[in-house]
C-alpha cells in the first residue's frame, strides 16, 4: 500500500515537472530564458519517473532501461541547451564569446597572474 | 485505466503547448519548442509502456532519448549558419 502511495506520488511529482517546464517554456518572452526550463522535465521529472518504475517493477530489464533513458535525458539536455543557446547567440550576434563592452565579468587573456 | 495512462494522457497535454511553441514566432523559439516536444515524448513512451504493459517496448524510448540529441544538434547547426 505504501509503495503504491509512493508511486502514485512519484508519477504525480513527474508530471507537475513536466507541466510547469512546458508553462515556463511557453510563457518566456527570450528563447534563451526559456531553455532553463527545459532542466525541469528532464532533471526532477525524469528522475522521479525512474523511481516510480523501479517501484512498480522492481529490479530488472525495465528499471535499467528507465535509469539509463533518465541518464540519456539529463546529459543530452545539457548538451543540447548549451549548443541551442551558442547558436542563438551567435545567430544574433555573429559570434558568442563575451565582449567587453557587454559587462560580462570575465578573465581577461592578456593578464597574468 | 491506470496511473500510468492518467500520468501520459497529463503529459500528452503538454504537447499542445509544445505545437503553439513550434507553430508560432521566431526561428529560435520554435527550435526550443522541438527540444521540450522531444524530451516529452520521451517519458510519454516510457509511461504508455507501462500503462499498457508491454515493458519491450521501452527500447522505444531509450532510442529516442540518444537519436533526440542528433536531431538537437543537426537543427542547432543549421539554426546557427543557414536558417
Amino acid at each position: 500500500m505504501i509503495r503504491h502511495d509512493a508511486i502514485l506520488a512519484s508519477l504525480a511529482v513527474a508530471v507537475l515537472c513536466c507541466w510547469i517546464g512546458t508553462l515556463g517554456t511557453w510563457r518566456m518572452r527570450r528563447p534563451t530564458q526559456a531553455l532553463h526550463y527545459l532542466a525541469l522535465p528532464t532533471g526532477i521529472g525524469a528522475i522521479f519517473l525512474s523511481i516510480a518504475v523501479v517501484l512498480h517493477t522492481g529490479w530488472g530489464s525495465a528499471s535499467a532501461k528507465t535509469i539509463a533513458v533518465c541518464a540519456v535525458l539529463i546529459v543530452t539536455n545539457a548538451v543540447g541547451a548549451h549548443a541551442t543557446a551558442r547558436a542563438i547567440r551567435t545567430r544574433q550576434l555573429d559570434h558568442w564569446e563575451a565582449r567587453e563592452q557587454e559587462g560580462v565579468e570575465f578573465i581577461r587573456k592578456d593578464r597574468t597572474a | 485505466m491506470n496511473p500510468w495512462l492518467i500520468a501520459s494522457y497529463a503529459i500528452g497535454l503538454c504537447l499542445v503547448p509544445c505545437a503553439d511553441l513550434c507553430l508560432r514566432g521566431t526561428v529560435e523559439r520554435r527550435l526550443v519548442g522541438l527540444e521540450l516536444s522531444g524530451i516529452l515524448i520521451t517519458i510519454l513512451l516510457v509511461l504508455l509502456t507501462l500503462g499498457f504493459h508491454r515493458l519491450p517496448f521501452i527500447d522505444l524510448a531509450l532510442t529516442l532519448a540518444i537519436l533526440y540529441l542528433g536531431a538537437t544538434l543537426v537543427f542547432v547547426r543549421f539554426l546557427e549558419k543557414h536558417l
